[in-house]
């Protein structure tokens, strides 16, 4: 299988369901094996005998999901940056030294990792609002595990977990939403306090403790225990997104209508700032893509496809910048590149 | 239970004002709750874990028979050491789960299909192995050899006999 960054782009939202506030959506389920240590107590061999337990499986009956088994330390460095980036692999994963590998799909949506916190971490990401898809995606995975392996599990307590905030079903739902509009309406704070409501997490961009960038948000299950998978996905979406797209939706059409200067110049200054920029740091690339697709998704630029913007909101970070224009670029040749890139994919 | 004000959906926040001697009272479903711009409580998850960190007491040097894992090193890293734990920490990790959990203590999600066999089987061939080690690191080849035999026996008839 060859491995191509350009095949699927998880954030290619544009013609999925409220593909313009969710991005993406994610599932991912903590496993471990009963009669192991979990990873942060394991012997090398306890690490290389789980890795060597889960190629087998990877890599049997598994015609229909072709995943590819890559050992971490054969994966090159700029293919593990890329990874990270689509939220494939961990950045500890990435990291870590112990024996580690991850199974992929093809479509570069599935993905298992294996030796991170837990044995297991099985995950799906696909574009815009298809959780009930990733959710199915990663359950599917899980099944194919175990008519093989036995998870460690409780009757009471569900799916072991090294950390307790992972308890139970070990499922985690996450979207990745872009909200400028609640921004510049200054109604974010509702959905901090929609999200508390509800047991959900909100971060920015770049995951736990992190500041955004581009307006995106990640909102996430924070309880894992006590419901079930189905429950935790409806949670965000049938009991969250539906209100949080409604409003998004409603304060862009209040900026369009009573702020349309506002609007137009903040949308204008971006797209002249990103079409003619030789030096841009992955900050603010982001965020005046981010100032573009509001442009674009309220009829202000009709020339650009939001397609595009999706599509460069990915390709613009580090690890697929090397791997289109090569390993070796350090931090100025890589402002530079992105700059040529987004000039050339904007068409200036 | 009783229903939200505005749908059939079940109330999730509950509020009553006493003014004037009159009882007004406020039920929400989390819809309702969220358009109503109500705080359902904070649940941030940095500052339970924060709170956890302390919330183990007792002995912190008990340790987990199958992975020594301490409660002192589970402090310092919030991660337990293998399945064990949750046995051996139980009472220490209860107020922990209830906190991190929003006081779910109850697993109600699926369950492993065909979990029971195997994993009888498989924990018993780890058990096995263990001995196995020990009697060999000390030298007890006799002991070493039934346990070896037994090893195999399960290894080809799947059959589960440990004692």
């Amino acid at each position: 299988m060859k491995i191509d960054p350009d095949y699927n782009c998880p954030f290619n939202s544009d013609h999925t369901p409220f593909g313009d506030v969710v991005l993406s959506s994610r599932a991912r389920l903590a496993r471990n094996l009963e009669g192991f240590p979990f990873v942060n107590r394991s012997t090398t061999s306890d690490c290389i005998e789980v890795t060597s337990l889960l190629s087998q499986i990877c890599t049997k009956n598994n015609s229909n999901l072709q995943l590819k088994w890559i050992e971490m330390d054969e994966l090159d460095s700029v293919t593990t940056e890329m990874f990270v980036e689509r939220h494939l692999i961990s950045s500890s994963l990435a990291h870590a030294i112990h024996p580690c590998a991850i199974a992929v799909g093809p479509e570069l949506s599935r993905s298992v990792m294996v030796n991170e916190e837990d044995h297991i971490r099985i995950q799906s990401i696909r574009p815009g609002l298809q959780l009930t898809d990733v959710r199915d995606d990663v359950h599917q995975l899980d099944l194919l595990v175990e008519e093989i392996i036995s998870y460690a599990f409780d009757d009471q307590l569900g799916f072991l977990t090294a950390c307790p905030t992972n308890l139970g079903t070990g499922a985690r739902f996450s979207v990745m939403v872009h909200l400028p509009g609640l921004r510049l309406v200054k109604d974010l704070e509702r959905v901090r306090r929609a999200c508390e409501g509800m047991s959900l997490a909100i971060r920015g961009y770049r995951g736990e403790g992190s500041g955004t960038m581009a307006d995106l948000y990640q909102v996430s299950n924070q309880i894992t225990l006590g419901n079930t998978e189905e429950q935790l996905c409806n949670i965000l979406s049938e009991d969250f997104l539906p209100p949080v797209i409604e409003w998004e939706r409603k304060a862009r059409m209040t900026i369009a209508k009573e702020q349309s200067q506002r609007l137009d110049d903040q949308t204008f200054r971006s797209l002249g700032l990103l079409q003619n920029a030789r030096i841009l740091t992955p900050e603010e690339a982001m965020n005046n893509l981010g100032n573009i697709r509001l442009g674009i998704s309220l009829d202000r630029i009709d020339t650009i496809e939001i397609s595009t913007v999706n599509q460069l909101l990915i390709e613009i970070h580090p690890g697929h910048l090397r791997w289109k224009y090569g390993k070796e670029l350090d931090d100025d040749e890589l402002n530079t590149r992105r700059a040529d890139l987004i000039r050339e994919k904007l068409g200036q | 239970m009783t229903s939200c004000d505005h749908c059939d959906k079940p109330a999730i926040y509950h509020d009553v004002r006493i003014a004037n001697g009159v009882h007004n009272t406020t039920h929400l479903c989390a819809e309702h709750a969220m358009e109503a711009g109500v705080s359902l409580g904070p649940i941030d998850l940095s500052v339970v874990l924060h709170s956890t960190e302390n919330a183990i007491s007792g002995d912190i040097s008990k340790a987990c028979p199958d992975c020594g894992m301490t409660v002192a090193q589970y402090k310092k890293t919030s991660l337990l050491g293998c399945p064990s734990c949750y046995q051996t920490f139980s009472d220490e990790l209860n107020s922990i789960i209830t906190q991190v959990q929003n006081n779910n203590t109850q697993h109600i999600g699926r369950a492993p299909a065909q979990a029971s066999v195997d994993l009888t089987r498989h924990l018993q061939i780890r058990r096995l192995l263990k001995k196995l080690e020990s009697a060999v690191s000390q030298e007890e080849y006799e002991q070493a050899a039934i346990l070896r035999d037994k090893l195999r026996e399960l290894h080809t008839s799947g059959e589960p006999n440990e004692n």
